[in-house]
């Protein structure tokens, strides 16, 4: 009895020593197994952290690379796709991940993004969904307060200042809120997926019974429209839409 | 008698002459290979006699004679010819190469003894005799490749090697094999050797044929065309069929019975040239691919080869040229060897180097590569040896060969340049080796948990709401109280004039008690009190001026202005002067009612 407890204490110490290296010395760890050729090893520990919910733009970047050298063009898109939701304007993450899409088997005349939605998309990415939230709700008791200026000072001098403040602090408001929620949605509820299969039918219904309408190779990304089953519509980067097993891709 | 002896044998000639005249030929080749087999053929056309055989060279060794004799009997107009012959062919092999003479042989019958000709024979030294084609010609039949026996005129490729590497050269010569007389040879169509490049070798127009004997049956032959071939691409490779029109002399017309003999065809019988057409056997060359991996500084070279690197001078002047050269020499592919690459350093600016070509007629020769350095920079400077792989096929391995680099001292002023005009240094766009990912990011990053976004939570909204709720809240209750406050003022506003009778009035029974400073101070009351309700102003902060500044701006008679100041001078007069001075105090009471009731027009 004794001993089976002994047993279990030292497993515990086991356990207890292994999970107590810190997210940031795992992160640290990777980066070490990367320069030394590991790429695979690297790769399983950043997605690891990147399971356990931890985020960083660096984080993400860099199991982007370590899956790249493993050769796995797909995880690699994918983690760069999300590192890009983290730091928009970061360049190293764009070159890196217009070698990897060269390295994929598709090819698509993509239709590009109407240019104020990429300027927006691109604005709400610039800080984190909470600092745009805090920051609408702080315009807005700017705005409540400019409010009450206009409607209680009765013959003050800064009454039609205020008024035009009190607007202008509202709107400012409703578009911080607007770039929070988008930001959410990029962030948390990103509709892109990239395939994983290293090939993949597109039907024109959900099930194995629908037409073939196309052929899609992994590193593809592509936009969920809607799913049924264990199925997904999506549509592709020219336009064209079909339904795919949903265990062939992973969002974003 | 003798005249006798005379006329008979004067007969016996004439007998003979038209019986038959005996004749022996013998035909033999003019020139042999030494070893190999050649036929020396006697006819005579006579078969009643004695063959007497040559005495050959000891160094011959003979076979035979293989005998045949034919007759021929015909009767003509009554009379009877008969014809005979005899053929002896002797097969001649001469091991040492060498000028021979073929003795003459005899033949003897009963009445005439004739002998033939002494014929000289060359007999060449196979190989080394007859250069690099006929050593091809060895090995082609060697491999068995001896013309289609039976054909009369054919025509063959040979190759030097059936089985070679990619870019390996390979000696190819298009060879005419004839028995029979040609007139000419047209239209000469060689395949397009697909997979191939191909180099005609120089080769000198067919004049004459040499003689070669194959398998015991002599053979015209000729080259053609010799050309040099460089396989491309790996694989079996097939060459189709050369084709070739021949003109042949064929003989027209009956044939002599009496005079078959090769002198005499040439005056009894017709000769037409007709066009054949003859075409070459498909081959098939086995190209081996060159072994991987290849060596980086492999520049598709492929053959034995030396090299050497020299240079005009170590010493060089600022913006002076210097050449580099680089020599290649060999047999292989030398025009499809790749320029060596040579890491000149920064500060020498390299041109691409002139290439000359010097061939032998065949794959072997040298290749120089010279490059025009100008050195841009003083100083000493480092040229790399020059490392250049090459593909020997023989040994079927890359060989690397190496050549000094130089040390080159650059002397000379930046500024002296000869000319006034600037020098123009181009520069030089950056060259890209490759494309890789950037590296990792090994510093510190800081690692933020996933939290649940406050958009996303009903507290976040429920600030806006709350936020809202005070703001309408803080609103509601000022404006009660601006209300209230206004109420008040309104109240004082419409109660003002009522007030200021009031005191008045007081001030009216005060005069009964004849105290008069304190019916001019009811007065004055009366007086700011009214003013203050009305102008709504604290009773505490109203000074004169204010209420005149005041209502000036309502608008009110600068006469009732003059009025109230006199009046309110009059009762702070009549408070702290002594008495019986100024008016009475009845005028002054009168004189504020009708101020006021003036005001109250202007004022509401």
């Amino acid at each position: 009895m004794k001993r089976i407890l002994l047993i279990q204490i030292i497993l515990m110490a086991g356990i207890v020593s292994l999970a107590g290296q810190s997210p940031e010395e795992r992160y640290l760890q990777a980066g070490g197994l990367y320069g030394s050729g590991d790429f695979s090893g690297a790769a399983a520990i950043y997605r690891k952290l990147w399971e356990e919910g931890f985020r960083s733009e660096d984080l993400l970047y860099n199991a982007g690379n370590a899956f790249f050298k493993s050769g796995d063009n797909a995880s690699a898109i994918l983690f760069y796709e999300r590192a890009k939701l983290l730091a928009p304007a970061d360049e190293d993450i764009d070159y890196n991940l217009q070698i990897a899409r060269s390295r994929i088997t598709d090819r698509f005349e993509s239709v590009p993004q109407l240019f104020f939605v990429r300027w927006f998309d691109f604005l709400a990415l610039l800080a984190s969904t909470n600092l745009w939230a805090v920051s609408a709700l702080v315009m807005f008791l700017v705005a409540l307060m400019l409010a009450l200026v206009f409607l209680t000072r009765a013959r003050a001098r800064g009454r039609l200042l205020s008024f035009w403040l009190a607007i202008a602090a509202l709107l400012l408001s409703f578009l911080l809120i607007s770039l929070a929620l988008r930001n959410n949605n990029l962030v948390n509820h990103n509709s892109k997926a990239v395939i994983t299969c290293s090939i993949v039918t597109g039907r024109s219904a959900p099930g194995e019974t629908g037409n073939e309408l196309f052929v899609l190779h992994s590193g593809t990304t592509v936009i969920v429209e809607q799913e049924l089953g264990a199925f997904r519509e999506v549509r592709l980067p020219d336009g064209n839409k079909g339904w795919i097993r949903s265990d062939c891709m992973e969002n974003l | 008698m003798k005249r006798i002896m005379t006329a008979f044998v004067f007969l016996l000639a004439c007998l003979a002459a038209t019986a038959q005249e005996v004749t022996l030929t013998v035909e033999a080749p003019e020139s042999a290979v030494a070893g190999e087999r050649f036929r020396i053929i006697y006819t005579i056309n006579s078969t009643d006699g004695q063959f007497t055989p040559p005495k050959f060279d000891p160094s011959f060794s003979v076979q035979g004679p293989q005998q045949s004799t034919s007759r021929n009997v015909q009767w003509i107009n009554g009379d009877m010819k008969a014809v005979s012959s005899t053929t002896l062919i002797y097969y001649v092999s001469v091991g040492a190469p060498g000028t021979y003479t073929i003795p003459a042989a005899q033949f003897e019958t009963k009445k005439i003894t004739v002998s033939s000709q002494e014929k000289q024979i060359v007999i060449n030294a196979g190989a080394s005799a007859q250069q690099a084609p006929g050593q091809q010609q060895g090995q082609a039949r060697a491999a068995g490749d001896a013309p289609a026996s039976g054909s009369e005129v054919s025509m063959k490729i040979l190759l030097s090697d059936r089985e070679v590497y990619a870019g390996e050269p390979l000696t190819g010569t298009l060879k005419l094999y004839t028995r029979i007389n040609l007139s000419g040879i047209q239209e000469l169509k060689l395949p397009d050797f697909k997979g191939f490049l191909k180099e005609d070798i120089e080769t000198p127009p067919l004049r004459s044929l040499e003689t070669e004997v194959i398998d015991g049956i002599q053979y015209g032959t000729g080259v053609i065309q010799r050309f040099v071939l460089y396989p491309q691409i790996p694989g079996e490779l097939r060459i189709d069929p050369a084709e070739m029109t021949v003109l042949v002399q064929e003989r027209t017309g009956a044939r002599d019975p009496f005079f078959d003999d090769p002198f005499f065809d040439s005056f009894f019988s017709s000769v037409s040239t007709v066009p054949r057409k003859i075409t070459t056997q498909p081959l098939t060359v086995r190209v081996k691919p060159l072994p991987e991996p290849r060596p980086a500084d492999f520049h598709g070279a492929v053959g034995s080869f030396t090299i050497e690197s020299s240079i005009s001078g170590t010493d060089a002047k600022l913006n002076d040229a210097v050449t580099m050269t680089v020599t290649l020499k060999g047999s292989g592919n030398l025009n499809l060897s790749g320029e060596p690459v040579i890491s000149f350093p920064q500060g020498i600016e390299k041109y691409d180097p002139k290439v000359t070509v010097r061939s032998s007629g065949t794959s072997s020769g040298t290749k120089v590569f010279e490059y025009l350095l100008i050195p841009r920079n003083t100083g000493a400077f480092e040229i790399p040896p020059v490392s250049y792989s090459v593909f020997d096929p023989k040994e079927e391995k890359y060989v690397t060969l190496r050549a000094g680099g130089f040390t080159v001292n650059v002397t000379g002023t930046p500024g002296d340049e000869e000319s006034a005009a600037p020098v123009y240094i181009p520069g030089e766009d950056v060259k890209y080796l490759g494309q890789d990912i950037r590296f990792i990011r090994n510093g510190k990053t800081r690692l933020v948990t996933l939290s649940s976004p406050l958009v996303s939570t009903l507290h976040y909204w429920l600030w806006f709401a709350l936020a809202l709720f005070i703001a309408v809240l803080v609103l509601v209750v000022r404006k009660q109280q601006i209300r209230r406050n206004a109420d008040t003022a309104g109240l004082r506003n419409r109660r003002a004039a009522k007030n200021a009778r009031k005191r008045l009035a007081r001030a009216t029974s005060l005069l009964k008690s004849g105290n008069k400073e304190a019916v001019n101070a009811e007065v004055a009351r009366a007086l700011w009190g009214y003013l203050g309700d009305k102008l709504r102003m604290a009773q505490s902060d109203i000074t004169r001026e204010k209420c005149y500044s005041a209502l000036r701006e309502r608008k009110a008679d600068e006469d009732m202005i003059t009025e109230l100041d006199r009046i309110l001078t009059a009762t702070e007069y009549s408070q702290y002067a002594p008495v019986s001075e100024g008016e009475s105090p009845e005028a002054l009471v009168e004189r504020a009612a009708a101020l006021i009731g003036k005001l109250d027009g202007v004022l509401d």
